[in-house]
């Protein structure tokens, strides 16, 4: 889904499950080449982890309160704070181990 | 359908002026730029077409917006104004030609570099060419096309940017480079003449669009000749790694997607392109320019719509060692009934398109620009072929329908290059992402060419120039004849071998492409 300023605060810092939001850029080759991976993957975790892509341009305001250096960066949020953070591109399997250990985290600390 | 390009945005539109809070710096650049902007501002534009508008979010769609129009190529803004680099040449004049009649306003350049080359050979090009005043004349009068032509030398930025200025073309076709290997082979002036205009032409060229024209989008021409033919078989992806694309070295693994591909140009003109892909590629991330990188096949052929409504508005067609493709120069030797030159095995393989299925490509680039500051590649090819099963496609049809009697003749190969590889392309994104499907097949191109190569005036003009066909610049820096290593008829050789292949599907339909590094990874990391 697309992430934007406007339903950031709804979509992603209030959401009820974690969320990974991949920060990208047109001018950005790396960030176009790995977006099939990504919109592979928001349909393969649906129900656990939402998804949702937000190009730091056209919302500068959410960018900058990030500090967004460097695109593309990943960052998964959870109930409003920033699990994990990481930035380059990503193989499908780095993203899925990126989420997948932010998930194991996050049932431990529910336990 | 929708078209290809209904739901590019403001983003993509070149009249799309972006009006503050939004900086490209931003990003990737310095922490500073980040301060500036306020969080209680949206990113606005203002339209150069419809100022009245005031300030507005970027988001109308080309669908929805009348300046875009729609046309069989997709939505097209409304007397577009696209400028054309080298539009005297075989491409600039056909494209010049075509966009004209979809209603753009066309400007261009040229300072004649090709005619004087192709005359230096002693060479003219077999299909008669008017001289510029003729051919604007002649667009103006059969298709009412007004072409704004400027002779000027890509390398004189003074007047290429004053021009520029005046025109403010929302696209520039960067057709103004010399695009003959053997040329740029020939002797070391020859090699620093390619390379110099070439690379500084184009290197130029970036500084005055971003100062001139950064909203414009830049279809620079490139060559498939860029990526060379990888003895490993491996995949020409469009210039950038897919997403899928891992490089692993001991158990460690990173993404490739969207690093440049590997290049191993193949000819001092090779790489003067593969120099030029750099260049663009780090304007765009620089200044934000915007650029499509097309790696061509090989274009051969005669025909479009525009170039055939007249004999003065036909584009020229050349068949020398330097400047004629090979396809043009195989069907020029059927023509004279002398035997089809292919070097060495004559298996190397190439990518091929017509010129009215390139035109149709371009045409598409040009209604679909990319945003700011993103470059993108497309690998334009409709076809791969060896050369030897083009002779005989040549042959087939000459021996055929025009009743020749055409042999084919096996030269030492004069380059530096292998002549039996094996060959995979990627071209997924014009036919997905652009909407292009290749109508012209080789066999219907190469009658069309018999039929307007055997009229009488342009036979004779093949037979006046004869002789400067067979190659004589070899790549050691020798300049003599070929031997001949056999002459047989079409039909009887075997072929072993690779099978070219050409993948044109859904990107997400590819398996994992696995690049593993040569080099052994080492035992425990070092510092």
């Amino acid at each position: 889904m697309e992430i934007m300023d406007k339903n950031f605060e709804k979509e992603v810092l209030k959401a009820d499950i974690p969320v990974l939001v991949d920060f990208w850029a047109s001018w950005c080759p790396p960030c176009k080449m790995v977006e099939p991976v990504v919109d592979k993957l928001e349909r393969e975790y649906v129900g656990k982890v939402k998804i949702g892509k937000l190009n730091v341009d056209r919302n500068p305001v959410i960018a900058s309160r990030y500090q967004i250096k460097g695109v593309p960066t990943f960052i998964i949020f959870r109930e409003g704070k920033i699990m994990k953070r990481e930035v380059g591109a990503k193989s499908e399997r780095q993203l899925r181990q990126m989420i997948d250990t932010a998930l194991e985290d996050a049932s431990v600390e529910n336990k | 359908m929708k078209a290809h390009n209904a739901d590019k945005t403001c983003w993509n539109c070149p009249a799309a002026i972006f009006k503050g809070n939004v900086d490209f710096r931003a990003c990737g650049q310095s922490k500073d730029a980040l301060k500036k902007f306020k969080e209680d501002k949206q990113v606005m534009i203002e339209c150069e077409r419809r100022p009245e508008l005031g300030h507005f979010d970027p988001s109308i769609t080309f669908e929805e917006c009348p300046e875009w129009q729609l046309t069989e190529y997709g939505y097209l803004l409304k007397n577009m104004r696209v400028m054309i680099l080298g539009i005297d040449g075989y491409l600039g004049w056909s494209l010049a030609l075509k966009l004209g009649s979809l209603g753009c306003e066309v400007s261009g350049v040229d300072n004649f570099f090709r005619r004087n080359c192709v005359e230096e050979k002693g060479s003219h090009s077999i299909v008669p060419i008017a001289s510029m005043d003729e051919r604007l004349q002649a667009a103006k009068e059969v298709l009412n096309i007004d072409i704004k032509f400027r002779e000027i030398d890509i390398l004189d930025r003074e007047s290429l940017g004053g021009f520029m200025k005046e025109v403010k073309p929302e696209a520039i076709v960067h057709y103004g480079e010399c695009p003959s290997a053997p040329y740029s082979m020939v002797d070391c002036d020859h090699a620093i003449k390619v390379q110099y205009n070439n690379v500084i032409g184009t290197l130029g060229l970036l500084f005055l669009m971003k100062d001139f024209v950064p909203e414009s989008s830049l279809i620079k021409l490139g060559t498939l000749g860029e990526y060379g033919t990888p003895l490993t078989g491996r995949a020409l992806f469009e210039g950038i790694f897919p997403s899928d694309a891992v490089i692993t070295w001991g158990d460690r693994e990173w993404s490739l997607g969207g690093e440049l591909t590997p290049r191993d140009p193949v000819s001092f003109y090779h790489v003067s392109k593969v120099q030029d892909t750099f260049n663009v590629y780090e304007a765009c991330k620089y200044w934000w320019l915007r650029s499509y990188d097309v790696m061509q096949g090989v274009i051969y052929g005669v025909y479009t719509e525009q170039v055939a409504a007249d004999k003065r508005l036909r584009t020229r067609l050349d068949i020398d060692e330097w400047f004629g493709t090979v396809v043009n120069r195989l069907v020029a030797q059927a023509v004279l009934g002398t035997p089809l030159t292919v070097y060495g095995e004559g298996e190397q393989i190439r990518g091929f398109i017509a010129l009215e299925d390139a035109m149709e490509c371009m045409v598409r680039l040009i209604s679909s620009p990319p945003e700011p500051g993103q470059y993108d590649v497309v690998n334009q090819v409709s076809g791969l072929h060896k050369v030897s099963e083009l002779a005989e496609a040549i042959a087939g049809v000459a021996n055929g329908e025009f009743g020749r009697s055409i042999k084919i003749q096996r030269l030492e190969d004069p380059r530096v290059e292998a002549d039996i590889h094996p060959f995979e392309v990627v071209s997924q994104k014009l036919p997905n992402q652009f909407g292009f499907r290749p109508k012209v097949s080789l066999e219907k191109e190469i009658t069309r060419m018999l039929e307007l190569l055997t009229q009488p005036e342009i036979e004779e003009r093949i037979r006046k120039v004869s002789h400067t066909i067979m190659p004589r610049t070899w790549w050691s820096g020798e300049h003599k004849e070929t031997e001949v290593l056999e002459i047989y008829d079409p039909g009887t050789k075997i072929l072993e071998g690779y099978q070219p292949k050409l993948i044109t599907g859904e990107p997400e339909k590819q398996v994992l492409i696995k690049v593993k590094a040569k080099i052994p990874a080492p035992s425990r990391e070092t510092e």
